[in-house]
């Protein structure tokens, strides 16, 4: 290993604190003042909060009166709560129906979009419009939509003759209704990510695969795909954290059912925090929710980035 | 730095001029300004702003300042975030008295009675049975006694007409439910039902069950609330018969399933729906042309006898602690609540205010002559019962709502299971853990 100049065997010795010192010294003082604003951010928005909210896990607090120490109860009762699992598992499966969906139907307008098709600007941003628009307003169109009597998507297939679908109604149905329609709405974002992906592989590469032979799906499964791979990584996990913070679509939408079908876990702490005003029992969601997170996005990266070590 | 003997002796001067000036402008009294948050609906608003004007006019040493609360899921999270930050306004005039446990245990509110007159005031408008429904179990009054609005059954009267129903026969369930067949109706052919006489909400926020299980709760057990002595009072036959007949709508079709788009009542797509009598003035400036309402009591199981009794959604005034005026909030509450502002208040909003004798009342006679279906309001007024003091209020509604979802919109629970289960659940949160 290169040594680092001025970082020598005797100063790697020296107490910590003295190192501290001497590099403080040392060092360029406007640089501690350029990075104070994001320290303070840092501090007030990230660092308070979260030592707030781990302290908040062994307290029982209702906002108005003192916080009471509880030790691990509600850890246990976390572990009890079939609410809570329900919430999870609908948070899951909703998630195994987004992600796929999202990164299929993405990457194949991606790549509709970057060929040469007409008014290509205009569908790119037309693509792009729904990511814009508030949740709140798009959960409320489609809430219209899927109306189980009344809905223009049932009034199409009673037209067709087709049975109507209780889109919101059944439990079967519900949460898959919403991964839908979340699917619609941030497709936009991806689709960029992957257009900037497509952007970035050489034109080389497809002109050497033709003149090997190469037909245009050998080329996608050959080149396109494997050098998408990065982009892909970023879109699954940023889908995944996404999904799992599932919030504003069943709040307006369903509430939570039919029968607990569309309560996500962030829902579900949004109700003991604001509703039931339990906010060391919503603390501890949160925390459970940020440790499932960590524990997905972990595997996922692990699967998918070839480059970090297995 | 060498400091100039002058120049010293004039920043002293200045800095004296500057403290005797302003004490003098403080010897001027400045005016008292209390901040007063109504309801935010367009109704109340327009009734806050009158009032507002005309006490500042009387008064320029006791400014009003009104702020329409805050827009939010509810009230309640509203003031209990104010509360907790310290930000509460001196008078709000939409205390739900379901969450005044809360406000209470957060210190948010006045104790009312120690305030001057303040029983004197009280008893000469409100009935003292009204007063005392509404005193904290440690004797203070932390919410002053306002308003009441009796939940009852609105019908569409051509349709219903239309239809053949007599408004009468949707006294009982049997009746209601005859009814109900009668009026599921493909109008257009498109192989769909449009028209239907209730429609119970699917949704299962948790205060949507104040104005169809629990209405119809009170009504089905004759004024009986969810809790009695602190414990569940629900698991009762009233109960299971009130998720049998929500459950029987459903099972049958007799109602859409899901959110209707629009307002299915104005535009006639459904023949009643319990409300209170706030939706007068909204029928009033929003029914399309040639539209005929009214007003009856909700339904009740078959052999129910007496006055039916219901929900009366009650909503009160409320002083907040933190208020460095109260004296001065006190006489503003008891202008909001004076005999000529009761009636501009009824004029304006159709909300019947706790008064005493109103009907009889010769400033409000005249109101009612031009105004039959607030009367009816009015007489229904001394049949209601409010909702039950618990601080787990919410979290019991939401409980509620879920066996509702379940047994009702499901038809997955038998209604005996569903309020077997809700009772239980009830009593866990009550047990705390």
């Amino acid at each position: 290993m290169p040594e680092i100049a001025g970082v020598g065997p005797a100063r790697a010795r020296r107490p910590f604190f003295g190192r501290l010192a001497e590099q403080y010294r040392t060092s360029n003082k406007v640089g501690y003042v350029m990075v104070l604003p994001y320290i303070a951010h840092f501090l007030l928005f990230t660092a308070y909060p979260l030592v707030f909210a781990l302290i908040l896990v062994f307290n029982r607090w209702d906002i108005v009166t003192p916080m009471e120490f509880i030790g691990l109860r509600n850890i246990q009762r976390l572990f009890r709560d079939a609410t809570f699992w329900t919430a999870v598992v609908n948070t899951l499966k909703f998630l195994c129906c987004h992600i796929p969906l999202q990164i299929v139907l993405s990457l194949l307008i991606a790549v509709i979009l970057n060929g040469p098709i007409k008014f290509r600007s205009f569908f790119r941003g037309a693509f792009f419009l729904p990511f814009v628009i508030s949740g709140a307003v798009v959960t409320i169109l489609w809430q219209q939509l899927y109306s189980t009597d009344a809905g223009i998507l049932n009034l199409i297939l009673t037209r067709i003759g087709m049975q109507p679908v209780p889109w919101l109604t059944d439990p079967a149905w519900a949460i898959y209704s919403i991964a839908i329609m979340a699917t619609w709405k941030n497709m936009g974002f991806y689709i960029v990510l992957f257009l900037a992906g497509l952007q970035n592989v050489p034109p080389e590469l497809y002109e050497a695969a033709s003149i090997d032979g190469a037909n245009r799906t050998q080329q996608f499964w050959g080149i396109t795909l494997p050098l998408l791979q990065p982009v892909m990584l970023l879109v699954v996990i940023l889908s995944t954290i996404g999904g799992f913070s599932l919030f504003i679509e069943p709040f307006v939408m369903t509430g939570g059912g039919p029968a607990e079908s569309t309560l996500s876990v962030v829902l579900y702490l949004y109700k003991q925090a604001f509703q039931f005003l339990r906010m060391g029992y919503a603390a501890t969601i949160g925390f459970a929710l940020a440790i499932m997170i960590f524990i997905v996005t972990f595997i996922q990266r692990r699967l998918l980035d070839t480059d970090q070590p297995v | 730095m060498r400091i100039n003997f002058r120049s010293t002796m004039v920043a002293l001067l200045a800095v004296t001029l500057a403290c005797v000036l302003s004490v003098g402008a403080m010897g001027a009294k400045a005016p008292v300004t209390l901040s007063f948050w109504p309801s935010s609906n367009p109704q109340e608003i327009e009734f806050a702003k009158i009032i507002v004007k005309a006490w500042n006019d009387a008064h320029p040493d006791i400014q009003v300042k009104m702020e329409p609360l805050p827009a939010s899921r509810s009230t309640e999270e509203v003031l209990l975030a104010a509360i907790a930050a310290g930000t509460t306004p001196d008078i709000c005039a939409n205390i739900y008295p379901g969450a005044i446990s809360q406000y209470i245990a957060g210190k948010g509110l006045y104790p009312h009675d120690t305030l001057p007159g303040f029983y004197d005031f009280i008893y000469a408008r409100t009935p003292k049975d009204v007063v005392d429904a509404f005193t904290y179990k440690d004797g203070h009054v932390y919410q002053i006694p306002w308003k009441g609005n009796p939940i009852m059954l609105a019908y569409n009267v051509k349709l219903l007409r239309a239809n053949g129903i007599d408004p009468k026969s949707l006294a009982t369930y049997s009746g209601f439910l005859a009814a109900a067949e009668r009026m599921v109706k493909d109008l257009d052919g498109d192989g769909r039902p449009d028209q239907w006489l209730y429609a119970p909400t699917v949704d299962v926020t948790w205060w949507q069950r104040l104005f169809d299980f629990y209405t119809l709760y009170i009504g089905a057990s004759g004024g009986k609330t969810l809790l009695s002595g602190g414990k569940v009072d629900f698991e009762n036959d009233a109960a299971e018969q009130v998720f049998a007949f929500l459950q029987t709508i459903f099972k049958k079709g007799l109602c859409p399933k899901g959110a209707m788009i629009g307002d299915a009542f104005l535009s006639g797509k459904i023949g009643s729906t319990i409300t209170g009598p706030w939706s007068v003035p909204y029928y009033d400036q929003n029914a399309p042309e040639g539209f005929e309402y009214d007003f009856v009591p909700i339904p009740v199981p078959d052999g129910v006898q007496g006055p039916v009794i219901t929900f009366g959604d009650p909503k009160n005034i409320g002083i907040f602690a933190n208020s460095k005026h109260p004296l001065e909030a006190w006489e503003f509450v008891k202008f909001i609540m004076s005999r000529e502002n009761d009636l501009l208040w009824l004029k304006i909003t159709s909300q019947p205010p706790y008064r005493r004798g109103i009907a009889k009342d010769p400033l409000f006679v005249g109101y009612f002559e031009k105004n039959p279906m607030m009367a009816t309001f009015v007489e229904q007024g001394v049949y209601t019962r409010g909702v039950d003091d618990s601080k787990y209020l919410i979290e019991i509604f939401d409980t509620i709502s879920k066996q509702y979802d379940l047994c009702c919109v499901q038809g997955r629970k038998a209604p005996k299971a569903a309020v077997r289960d809700a009772a239980q659940a009830v009593r866990d949160i009550l047990a705390g853990w």
